[in-house]
This record gives structure tokens, sequence and C-alpha cells, in this order.
């Protein structure tokens, strides 16, 4: 069910466009967070829901009404909102902010009833505050005051919680204290949450949905796994970035690459590895590390390489699991080789299953692509009875670097394509005669 | 509901203590307000002894034929009275700009309310009109009419795309407060003769007010007053930000027209009856904070009952420290407002001065 929606909403202020046509739902239930960068309209987008901002064209229903057309109260009583970076410096005592929580429910000749006193005393103690009830506002720290916010919005018991950067002022005690407690409101509650979150890697770990925002417009929606992943993140924030993944949760985590050219990203070199079995996932980190764009294939689903690919949120050209490499597959690591600026073929080895990358390699090394096999041999490797060594053998002859291990090719990778991808030499042996679009960025730099 | 809940929760106990605590400042502040006003009317030119005074306004029939009757009843009661209601319209309009403005160095004067008040009463008074309505002359109508001219100004010009932004109020009253007053000199200068009358109402006062002034007066300082007191918790909200009353279910903008409106109608009922008096506004409702904090639903009771007894007692002074000629009382209000009112500024220029005005 609907809570939510928002329908091609633009927001402006003066000449800026804060929002330019953002659509979105968020269901019952559901905790969906907004990411993106400073001034992508993420908070904007919030006040339009929350009816304080007013769009220029489109609107925000929530459960099928006009915001717009709702009261001040009734907005109140359906959705409360935790502001961004609390500035209240006035001198209310702790309980006291917390008890206007309550104002939409409470009549303007009526006293506070037991409910409403127990539900600020609720609110209170989840957010851990009981002791500090007494205190006054502005003897508060940032953090202690975001919770005073938090617990008031929560007093306000509605069923919709609004959170512009809930956890902004928080240590990560209490960041994960109140997303949990979120959490679990929305567990018990069937609380509905939309949240701004500044912290990618808790926005992926406790959102069902993730809106990344890119200037004000939706560049991607959907699952923690389909959004945060490393082009999308290199594309919108403009820096790049690993991404992994929470090893209990099995969501993503972003690693963050300091040093790295910003200029990086899309514009990385892109390297093709052709590996499994686990004999590539060092590689992989390392190339990944270094800020390539990788992709990796083709391997069966479950194979050890491609679980090290998917968690560094590389491309990965995939095969159905336990089953041999097929033409469409092959195909399409064909594609990735001819797009990629180098091809590294790992130390590993071939049988029926695999053989079809390994003639995907000599096809795309005969064609004068930068290739490098780690172990110049094919000797003991072979378990095809020659059709192997054969592709091997074309391999080599197409002119093909050969290394004797993966730290070795990834510095002769550094000496082929240059740390930023932009000193190689046109003309030159080794990976000069490029196709695709990559050709002109090199040509550029 | 999974709310948990203790047996005796520790907010309810907070609730009944300061609901108690608020009573008994209330209480306190009220028999302070009536020992003020036996002294304001026992004291002046004649003195009254106390229990004559307290004797004759307890029980009137039995001691009209005292010497004093006509003195209480006829002179030192109304303008008891009608400073009582005045000092309580100013701190109740001060109270409301401050929180309107979230700045605590708002006052009548500052968005140039009383500046226009002032403005229709000179024009009256060069004019010398000598229209009567409802038995009242045509200086306090004009004040009144000059105020809300001011106020409807102020917000006509402050206001921009829908919202009334506190930093574009502030400078608006600046400006047309300035502009105001400097109309004011200009007629001052051109009146010739009516030059001490003007120069002497200027400076405030409730020298030989009758009831007529208190009969003008009272109902527009109830429903100031009234409509201010039922404002109490939007203002409580607005002090936590627009963005944020707004979350809470206030409709700010009307919220801030009402308050706006009925700080308006207190202030320009207040120059009316007595000229510019300055400060009442701005320094009751700080020193009444200090003692019952921040709450409007206790602080704007306790402003205004504190504003009537600090300017029934700067009566008092006014007309006993220099006997038999009276201070204006305008002039003893500034002696204590302008003091606290620069300790404000150098308090305020060190902390958060910028913040005060987002």
């Amino acid at each position: 069910m609907i809570r939510i929606s928002v329908n091609g909403v633009e927001c402006r202020f003066g000449a800026r466009e804060a929002l330019r046509g953002v659509t979105l739902s968020v269901g019952r239930g559901e905790f969906l967070g907004l990411i993106g960068p400073n001034g992508s309209g993420k908070s904007t987008l919030l006040r339009t829901i929350s009816g304080v901002v007013r769009p220029v064209a489109g609107g925000v229903l929530l459960d099928g009404q006009d915001v717009r057309r709702m009261s001040a109260l009734d907005l109140a009583r359906a959705l409360a909102v935790v502001e961004q970076g609390d500035r209240a410096t006035c001198t209310f005592r702790v309980w006291e902010v917390v008890m206007m929580g309550r104002m939409p429910h409470v009549g303007r000749l009526q006293r506070e009833s037991l409910r409403d006193v127990q539900r600020v005393e609720w609110a209170l103690q989840v957010t851990g505050l009981s002791a500090l009830a007494d205190r006054h506002l502005d003897e508060l720290s940032g953090g202690e005051r975001q919770r005073v916010v938090i617990a008031k919005a929560l007093a306000q018991d509605t069923d919709i919680l609004l959170l512009d950067e809930p956890t902004s002022h928080l240590d990560i005690g209490h960041q994960v204290e109140i997303l949990d407690l979120l959490a679990s409101l929305r567990e018990t509650h069937r609380l509905t949450v939309v949240a701004a979150v500044h912290d990618l890697n808790l926005a992926a770990q406790y959102c069902d949905r993730l809106v990344l925002l890119d200037r004000g417009r939706v560049f991607a929606c959907g699952e923690p796994e389909t959004v945060v992943t490393r082009e999308n993140l290199a594309t919108v924030y403009r820096t790049p970035v690993m991404v992994t993944r929470h090893p209990s949760r099995l969501r993503p985590q972003v690693v963050l690459l300091p040093g790295r050219a910003p200029a990086q990203g899309s514009h990385a070199p892109a390297v093709h590895v052709v590996g499994g079995g686990g004999t590539a996932s060092a590689l992989l980190e390392s190339l990944a590390a270094h800020g390539f764009r990788v992709s990796l294939g083709a391997v069966n689903v479950t194979d050890s390489d491609w679980e090290t690919a998917r968690r560094l949120g590389l491309e990965v050209i995939e095969a159905a699991p336990f089953s041999r490499v097929d033409e469409l597959a092959a195909a399409r690591a064909l594609q990735a080789m001819e797009a990629a600026r180098a091809v590294i073929v790992a130390d590993m080895p071939f049988g029926s299953g695999n053989l079809l990358n390994l003639q995907a390699a000599a096809e795309v090394a005969e064609r004068g692509r930068t290739v490098i096999a780690i172990n110049g041999s094919i000797e003991g490797r072979d378990f095809t009875g020659g059709q192997a060594e054969a592709a091997f053998s074309r391999l080599l002859a197409g002119g093909a670097v050969v290394v004797s291990c993966w730290e070795e090719a990834v510095r002769r990778l550094h000496g082929l394509l240059g740390r930023t991808g932009a000193a190689v030499e046109p003309g030159g042996g080794e990976g000069a005669v490029l196709g695709g679009t990559r050709t002109g960025q090199v040509g550029a730099g | 509901m999974s709310v948990v809940s203790t047996d005796s929760p520790a907010v309810a106990g907070r609730i009944a203590l300061q609901r108690g605590r608020w009573a008994c400042v209330l209480a306190v502040m009220a028999a302070v307000l009536g020992a003020v006003t036996v002294l304001g009317v026992g004291w002046g030119a004649v003195r009254i002894p106390l229990g004559e005074v307290v004797a004759v306004l307890l029980d009137p029939q039995a001691h009209s034929a005292s010497a004093f009757s006509t003195i209480i009843w006829d002179l030192r009661l109304p303008r008891v009275v009608l400073a009582g209601l005045v000092g309580t319209a100013l701190a109740l309009a001060g109270a409301g700009y401050q929180a309107l403005f979230k700045n605590p160095m708002a006052d009548p004067h500052i968005i140039g309310v009383s500046q226009g008040a002032a403005l229709g009463a000179c024009l009256a008074m060069v004019a010398g009109l000598q229209l009567q309505w409802a038995g009242i002359g045509a200086v306090p109508l004009a004040a009144f009419a000059g105020a809300l001219a001011a106020a409807a100004t102020v917000t006509l010009l402050a206001r921009s795309a829908g919202g009334l932004p506190v930093a574009t109020l502030l400078l608006a009253g600046i400006a047309l407060g300035t502009l105001l007053n400097s109309l004011v000199s200009l007629l001052v200068f051109l009146s010739g003769q009516q030059l001490h009358s003007v120069i002497y109402w200027l400076m405030g006062g409730f020298s030989g007010r009758s009831w007529e002034y208190v009969r003008m007066c009272w109902p527009y300082v109830l429903a100031g007053s009234l409509l201010m007191l039922g404002l109490a918790r939007e203002l409580n909200a607005l002090l936590l930000g627009e963005e944020t009353a707004h979350h809470l279910g206030v409709e700010v903008e009307k919220v801030k027209f009402l308050l706006l409106g009925a700080a308006s109608l207190l202030t320009a009922t207040a120059v009316a009856a007595s000229g510019v008096i300055g400060f009442v506004g701005l320094v009751i409702p700080h020193a009444v904070r200090l003692v019952v904090g921040p709450d409007h639903r206790v602080l704007l009771p306790a402003a205004g009952l504190t504003g009537a007894t600090f300017l029934i007692a700067a009566d008092i002074l006014a007309r006993t420290v220099l006997v038999p000629s009276e201070v204006p009382i305008g002039v003893i209000t500034a002696l204590f407002g302008a003091p606290f009112f620069i300790y404000l500024l150098l308090r305020r220029r060190r902390t958060d001065f910028h913040q005060g005005l987002d």
C-alpha cells in the first residue's frame, strides 16, 4: 500500500532548480533512504513531502491526499519530522520539548492526558534521554540535542517519520542505536520511514530501498545492492570508491579510496580479467584498489572469483553455476575484452568449461589488444586435450606480455597504461589501437 | 500501543510540579501588583494613609464621606489603573514581538509601530483637531490609526513570497521607524506654538488621565491579551523554529499574522492612552523570563502582571521625586531600560547575535 507518492515534483529557489522532476512512492512500513551529495535535493524533497516547500510543478500525495490541501494540524498528525542540524538554542528543558511533540494531539484548552505523558515518557526512554530530562536544551551537546528532536518526533506518534540526516551529529554508538530503534519501530508499528542519510553504509544497512539523488533528479532507485554500486557512486559523487559487502548482513559497504585522482571513476581505464576458482581474487582486489574499472568473466555464479568481484562491485560476466561458459557468455566476455584497455589472463587451469574465455583472449591479442598472461606456460593447465594449448599459443603469438605473478601484472599494467590511463603512447605496439568509447578520452588526455 | 509506562510517570510529576510553581509565581506577582496599586493610590502630592486607601477601595459606599474619597476615585485610581493597563499592554506586546522575531531585542519601537502611533497623534495635535468619538479626543484615535497603519506597512514591506522573514521584518521596521521618527521631528519643528505639548506627550505619561481613558483602553487590552494568551502554545513551538512549528501543526503564517495584529493593537492602545513609553516591552519579558523560564503559557500572564506593576511603580516615582512637578514617565522607564538594552547588546554581540536573526 502506497503511503507517500511524489509525482514529478519540481522545486525552485530563485534561479536554482532544487528538484527537477522527482517521482517516487513509499509503501506502508517501508524504510526508504535518500542518498546523494550535498545539494542534490535530499532535504528539499523531505521538505516538499512535509508541506514546508511548495513545488512549482508536480505534487505529493499522502494516502491519496494532496499535502498542499492539508492543514498543518492534519499533516502533524500524519507525519513527524526530524529536522537537520538542530539550531534551537532556547532554554526549554528536554522533557518540555519532547512534550511539545504531543501538541497536535492535545486541544488548546485541554491538559495533557495520561496517554500523552506515557508517550513522552517512552520517547525519552527509548532515546536514552530519561536521565537528561530536566536539562536545559542549550546545555546539551549536539548529539544530545539531536536525540531530543528525535524523541519529540517519536512522541508525536505518527505513522510516517521523515528524518533529515538524523544521525549526522551522533557518535557511532548512538547512530546504530537510533537506526536500530527506527528499524524496530517499523516492525512493531508499521512505521513508514523516509530518511536522508549522509552515511552511505548506514543507508545501505538499514534501508529497504534507496533513492540516489543527483542534482535534483533521481539517478537510481531500488534495493541497496542495485543503487550502491561503484559506477553509480563514482558518477554521482565524482570520487572513486570501492564497494564491498558487509561481512554478516550481505549489504553493500562503501570503502573510500583517499588520494585517488577524482578524474578517475567512470573515466578510469578498463581492465578485463579472465579468472576463476579464486586464481584472480587477489588481482581483482588490487586492481579495484588502484582505481581501475575492472570486469571479470565469464565465470560461474558462486565461483570464488565471482564472489570477490561482486563484493568489490565489479562488472561480472556470469555463467550459470557449475556449467560450462556458453557462447552467449563468451560473446559478452569478448565484448568486454574489446572495450577494455587491457586483458589479464590469470594463472588458471582451462577445461572445456572455460575454454571459450581463453579463445576470446587469444582473439583480442591477435587483433593487437594489450593482453597480459600470468605464467607463460600452459603446461599442466590444459585439460582440454590440446585446444587450450593451441589458444594459448595464439595468445602469445598475438603479442601477449608474459609475467610471473599477479603483482607483476599490476606493475606492468601501470607501465603500459599509466596510472591515470593517459600515458599510453599512440601508435605503440601495445593497447594503442583501441576501439570503442575509451579511445577518445585517451586521445584527449 | 507498546508504550512502556511506569506506575507514576516522572513526566507527570514534573508537570504537576511545574504547574504548582507557575501558580505560586503568578500569585506572588498578583499580590505585588495589588500592593503597588495601593501605594499608587496612596502616594502623591497628597499622602493618603494606606489603611484609608484600602478601606475606601474595598467598601466605597461606607467611606463615601471620606475626605480622600474624591482624590482616590476620581484622580488616583483611574491613573493607576490606566498605568497598569498600559504596562500590561506594552509588556505583552514586547513578549509577542520577541517570540515573533526570535530576537530578545525586539520591542514595539523596533518594528516602528510606536513611531506610527506617535506620528498619528502628532498630526492630530498639530492640526488642532477637536473631534470627539465616544468621549475620546482625536489625538488618541489618530495614534491608534497610525500604529495600525505602521504595522500594516511594515508587514507589507517585509512580506516576500508568501512568507514573513524575520530579518526582512526587522530591517523594514527599523527603516520605517526612522522615517516616521523624522516625520514626527519635522512636524514638531513646523508646529511652533504647540511645541511644548507635543514634546511632553511624546515623552509619555499619565498626568490627568481620567476614567474615560480607562474605558477606552480596557476592551482593546483585554482583547489583545486574550488573543496573545490563546497563542501561547504556538509561540512556544515558534521558539523551536518556524519549520518545527509547522511540523507540530502550527499554521505559522496565520499565527504570525495574528501575533503581529495582537501586539500592534496592544501597542497602539498604549500609545494612544499615554504617549510613547519606551523599554517596558523590552525589559519586562526579559526579567520575567529569568524567573519563570521560556514557556509562554506562564511567561505571558507573568509579563502582563509585572508590566502593570512596573509601570504603576514608575508612575509613582514620576509624580513623587520632584513634587510638585512631574517627571515624564518615559524618562523613568528609559533610565531603567536603556542600560538594560546596552547590557543585552554587549552580551549578544559576543555570543549569538547572528543566530537571533535566522
